[in-house]
């Protein structure tokens, strides 16, 4: 419990979220355990962990802490721009430069007392499955695909058949301008967000030679300065997009082949948007997809009501559209899809006669499979250097190689999916 | 609470586990092992047990660069294949849609890449580039306009490149075996 | 950092300089949107906020951010314990017993500097008994209103509905995990729509440099390089000559025909995977899209001004949106005119944009300037056609040019007086039958409201009994207004936290919409539903 319960926990606090939390709605499941039970576990058991105290992060944390949740972790590896302040508005001027996740702490636990959140100012990779392990949900408000890949991988392969605290539901919200969406994983259960990963606007990307001969927009100006000068004049020196000096550097390039080319249009703005690959943010929009995503975490938490399956977009730029689906599951999902097999093998097996047995199973249908583990190649087939850099290994025992209870990645062009072996030793 | 979960936790950790292999990494892993190369080509790896960071040879047996072999650097990213890989021409060498810092205009490379592509399309594109070079839309814009205007001047150049030569007070890195 | 050779002194000079101020910095991912114009119009905004709920804190927390001008918040209530524990915008324990809205006011102006915030602390009834405190209230240019009592809804509707002038009105109203909202207003006309579609590039009726480049265009006389660089522009204007000289003057109309034209194109081809072909073929579908006036514009030319033109211009002390709208349909007649007029195109004037298209620097820049100069031509037309014919009417030239650019975009909405929807009791039935979950949950809103105004003890029964009252006679209630009815009696007075957030993104979005004219609002109820997570419009 809190120290000090006379200001954090005062009669009558909870009024309004109680209401759902002392009786169950027309569509709450049986399993719904009204009053103290819920309400407890909620307030002094669960724990929930937010990726992300930018846009959307700031309202998930306000959200949750007004929601009743007391123990709340959160993840940023960045720090505060002014750009920022339009809409992440647990941030003030005077925190410019200050990393996101300390101030969003604090400034949470300051406005709603008795919650504790605790930041972690550093990268989401940096951390282990063990400290995921310790969440009972995870909610996610980031702006990067490769972040929300590495997540949902490393929740999805943490789902441990014999463990139903390994299942960790992940909450995914994202935001365009006035256009948003958020989405309920269940790892392994639900579609992930490896499954839908073709569903999104790929970057635009103008052809190099247009880039390098035949500009026709300010963007292939601004593109041509960052793409092909900036590393002809700079070789392997990184370009900084946050560095003022680094934009207008190319914003005066840019700027000057426009002229040259009689192209109109080059601005510091467009030039910043287009090398940042900015996306226009509104705190009204995050504010919706941040209040979606924290009203699962809740319905999740609490059984209170039924939750979202799976998938809610918005578009308010022409009235208000949204529609709530059930996006699939996709077979050959590379993260959640694919088979999964047990198999128990003698120690003395050697790698060769487990692709004997794999090529026999009649329920699979292999022909050729390459097989690594998550460090290193065992097989592979093909191309040569590569077969022959592993043909020693057909040699050798896979209890060399694989620890007990290990996993081994096996593709083939006859598997549309790939096929996850745990190895067992008998 | 929802089903999954009981309220009461489970104290015991859950058996550790190492990272499982990435999706890129599967991806790779497929991409490659399935390749269907003709005898032109040939991938080389510095390092075999990284799949993400390698070499592959082009050696034409037709074309205006027969004779020559040009090596590109292969570098796939962790968000592959939501993002092209990285293709570099290493030697400088004298093509239109080549440049002199190893940039290559290949549609699939760059506007027009889709997660369903996959390596081998990316290298019978790049081999595509040697037997029908393309002047409409160049990189090497010099070059470009010598195929276009005075196609043998452009093939002696590009055999006097290819033996590491200079055309224009450019000096081109020899390609070729003798 | 080592500066290339070409790189001058001035150069470095200018980047400093050009780097944007402050302002431009802190709104950079919102001025994306709705660039300086709307960001003008945001900061000359006034809007009044009617209680200080969790809900209301929410929506004023999202105007706050972007940089609305004014707020008011108005709410004479003490903060309770309640509110204390679920609005974010109250500092917790410790504002408890003290006026809401003194409380809230410095929490949102702090986030801020740029917003001016007020508190008021008068009970909305009290204001509207007094001609000063109703004149007070129109005087805003945007009033939102969170579960109002049914009574002083009722009132406000009406003060505010009774008046061209009057400020639009946001009606918001939720309990537990359901809510609705609906904005009354009389008129919205959008002049700076953001639409995704590029406007007609004139192709079928090519202006007479554009179609002095078709004709000048020769094929077999280009060279390989030339001839895949030709914007496809020109290629379907030559196109559609040919297709016109070959079938009697007219266009491609049926699929066959439409096929047979795509193919001509294609037959186009001097070598595989022409670019500027393909796209060519791609764009064929503007040819028989092209029409001098697209249908949703030419209803706008059958829209009555609510304000005679040159009555608004002369009466004193019309608002500035009821001024707006009045130049806007002076603007709508002018472009009737600039289409019939026989100095004209016959058609919408051009627009200056085009899209990319694969083709030469050159080629480009010179169909850039082709489309600018005409479209600078057609707009000095229009220019002539406003002054001749709305000689008393002046037109703020900025505004003017804007019409002009987005006049195949503009878009005028008519609202509604908040309640008249539900006085045609048949509509709402047939409503109930068409979209049964979303008319359910408004149904079942209206009757919690109505159950609470009056003191009625809020039990699924009193809610079904004050629904059937709505509907005609003998209706019978769908499956979803168990829900509906059932999570309401369930959570009658519950301002939980994340439906006002969600309302308060969503109220926010609306006003924002309503302020810039960059974007269009929504008609009609709009109803959540937090359960299942959906929205849905009924009554529109």
């Amino acid at each position: 419990m809190n120290g000090n319960s006379t200001s954090s926990d005062w009669d009558g606090r909870y009024f309004h979220v109680d209401q759902i939390l002392d009786k169950p709605g027309p569509r709450t499941d049986p399993s719904f355990l009204a009053g103290d039970g819920v309400k407890d576990f909620l307030r002094n058991q669960c724990k929930i962990l937010v990726i992300g105290a930018g846009g959307l992060g700031c309202e998930i944390l306000a959200n949750l802490a007004l929601s009743g949740f007391k123990d709340i972790h959160v993840i940023d590896m960045d720090t505060i721009d002014i750009s920022n302040l339009n809409r992440q508005f647990l941030f003030r001027q005077k925190d410019v430069g200050k990393p996101k996740a300390t101030v969003a702490a604090e400034f949470i636990m300051n406005r709603v007392p008795g919650v504790q959140v605790t930041p972690y100012y550093g990268k989401i990779q940096d951390k282990d499955e063990d400290y995921y392990m310790q969440f009972n949900l995870v909610v996610c408000g980031l702006d990067s695909v490769e972040a929300r890949r590495w997540i949902n991988a490393t929740l999805v392969n943490m789902v441990d058949p014999e463990n139903p605290e390994s299942l960790k539901p992940l909450i995914d919200g994202g935001t365009e301008g006035f256009k948003g969406q958020a989405r309920v994983i269940l790892p392994t259960v639900s579609s992930c967000y490896e499954c839908s990963l073709d569903m999104l606007n790929k970057p635009t990307a103008f052809p190099i030679c247009t880039i390098a001969n035949t500009p026709r927009l300010p963007e292939h100006c601004i593109e041509w300065a960052s793409v092909l000068e900036w590393p002809r004049v700079f070789g392997d020196k990184k370009l900084d997009t946050d560095d003022p000096e680094h934009i207008g550097w190319l914003f005066n390039h840019a700027l000057k082949r426009a002229k040259e080319f009689k192209i109109e249009g080059v601005t510091w703005s467009l030039t910043q948007g287009v090398v940042k690959n900015i996306i226009p943010a509104i705190a009204s929009t995050n504010a919706i997809i941040a209040a979606s995503c924290c009203n699962e975490a809740f319905k999740i938490a609490t059984s209170s009501a039924a939750y979202l399956n799976n998938y809610f977009m918005l578009i308010g730029t022409d009235g208000v559209y949204s529609y709530t689906f059930e996006h699939e599951q996709r077979k050959d999902c590379p993260v959640c899809g694919g088979e999964s097999l047990d198999i128990s093998i003698k120690k003395d097996w050697t790698v060769e006669r487990l692709i004997e047995m794999l090529v026999e199973k009649q329920d699979i249908q292999i022909k050729k499979p390459s097989l690594s583990t998550p460090t290193k190649q065992i097989y592979l087939q093909a191309p040569p250097q590569l077969e022959q850099a592993t043909r020693p290994n057909l040699e050798k025992k896979v209890s060399e190689l694989v620890e007990d209870g290990g996993d081994i990645t096996v593709t083939a062009a006859s598997l549309p999916f790939n096929l996850s072996l745990r190895i067992k030793y008998i | 609470m929802l089903k999954i979960w009981s309220m009461k936790k489970n104290e015991d950790a859950a058996a550790k586990k190492k990272p499982k292999t990435s999706a890129a990494q599967i991806r790779v892993q497929k991409d490659l092992t399935e390749l269907d190369l003709p005898s032109t080509m040939q991938t080389t790896f510095a390092d075999p047990a990284d799949l993400l960071n390698f070499e592959l040879k082009i050696t034409p047996d037709e074309g205006m660069y027969k004779g020559g072999a040009f090596s590109f650097s292969f570098n796939i990213g962790p968000n592959y294949p939501h993002e092209p890989p990285k293709v570099k021409c290493i030697p400088k060498i004298y093509h239109p849609n080549v440049d002199l810092e190893g940039n290559v205009c290949l549609n699939i490379l760059r506007e027009d890449w889709k997660p369903v592509l996959n390596l081998n399309s990316v290298m019978v594109g790049l081999q595509y580039l040697f037997l029908e070079p393309n002047a409409d839309d160049p990189l090497n814009k010099e070059a470009a306009e010598e195929l276009r205007r005075n196609r043998d001047q452009f093939l002696y150049n590009v055999k006097n490149s290819m033996r590491g030569g200079n055309i224009k007070n450019e000096h081109y890195d020899r390609v070729t075996n003798q | 950092m080592a500066q290339p050779d070409s790189q001058e002194i001035g150069d470095a000079t200018t980047a400093v300089h050009s780097q944007p101020d402050s302002k431009t910095r802190r709104y950079d991912r919102q001025l994306r949107l709705w660039a300086a114009s709307g960001q003008s119009a945001l900061e000359s905004s006034r809007t009044l906020v009617i209680s200080a709920s969790a809900t209301s804190t929410s929506i004023l927390k999202n105007l706050v951010l972007p940089g609305i001008g004014h707020f008011t918040l108005l709410d004479a209530d003490a903060v309770s314990p309640a509110d204390a524990g679920n609005n974010f915008f109250l500092n917790g324990y410790s504002s408890i017993g003290k006026n809401k809205a003194e409380e809230a006011v410095p929490l949102l102006t702090e986030l801020n500097e740029s917003v001016d915030g007020k508190a008021e602390v008068k009970p909305i009834d009290e204001v509207l008994q007094t001609d000063e405190g109703r004149n007070w209230v129109k005087s805003f240019s945007l009033v939102i209103a969170h579960n109002l009592s049914q009574d002083t809804l009722d009132t406000l509707s009406k003060l505010l509905w009774d008046g061209l002038g009057n400020p639009p009105l946001i009606v918001v109203r939720s309990a537990g995990f359901l809510a609705d909202f609906f904005i009354q207003f009389h008129e919205q006309c959008i002049i700076e729509p953001h639409s995704e579609t590029f406007p007609s590039l004139r192709l079928t009726r090519p202006f007479p440099a554009l179609a002095e480049w078709a004709n000048s265009t020769d094929y077999d006389k280009l060279d390989p390089t030339e001839h895949a660089h030709i914007p496809f522009p020109i290629i379907l204007v030559k196109a559609t000559e040919k297709w016109k000289a070959e079938h009697d003057g007219q266009l491609p109309k049926v699929y066959a025909e439409k096929q047979a034209f795509k193919a001509a194109i294609r037959d186009l081809q001097k070598k595989m995977d022409e670019e500027n072909f393909d796209e060519a073929e791609a764009q064929a579908w503007r040819i028989s899209g092209e029409v001098p006036v697209p249908s949703e514009i030419k209803s706008l030319f059958a829209l009555t001004p609510l304000v005679p033109a040159s009555s608004s211009s002369s009466t004193n002390g019309s608002s500035v949106s009821e001024q707006s709208n009045a130049a806007f349909h002076t603007l709508l007649q002018t472009l009737k005119l600039f289409v019939e007029s026989p100095e004209g195109p016959g058609c919408l004037p051009l627009t200056s944009t085009l899209p990319d298209m694969h083709t030469d620097t050159e080629s480009y820049v010179r169909l850039q300037r082709m489309y600018k100069e005409q479209a600078g031509k057609e707009a000095a037309l229009f220019k002539k056609i406003l002054k001749a014919n709305f000689p008393d009417t002046p037109v703020d030239d900025g505004m003017v040019d804007l019409f002009v650019k987005n006049t195949h975009h503009v878009n005028v909405l008519r609202g509604k007086r908040w309640g008249a929807w539900e006085e045609d009791k048949s509509a709402v039935a047939s409503s109930l039958e068409s979209d049964p979950r979303e008319t359910a949950t408004h149904l079942a809103l209206s009757a919690l409201s109505n159950l609470q105004s009056k003191g009625i003890d809020v039990t699924a029964d009193a809610l079904r009994a004050d629904i059937l009252t709505r509907l005609p006679p003998n209706t019978e209630l769908p499956e979803e207004m168990t829900n509906a009815v059932g999570e309401l009696e369930r959570s009658p007075t519950a301002d939980v936290p994340n439906t006002a957030a969600f309302l308060g993104g969503m109220i926010a979005q609306e006003a924002i919409k309503m302020i810039t004219k960059q974007y269009v609002p929504v008609k009609g109820y709009c109803v959540v539903d937090l359960v299942e997570s959906w929205t849905g419009v009924v009554g529109a």
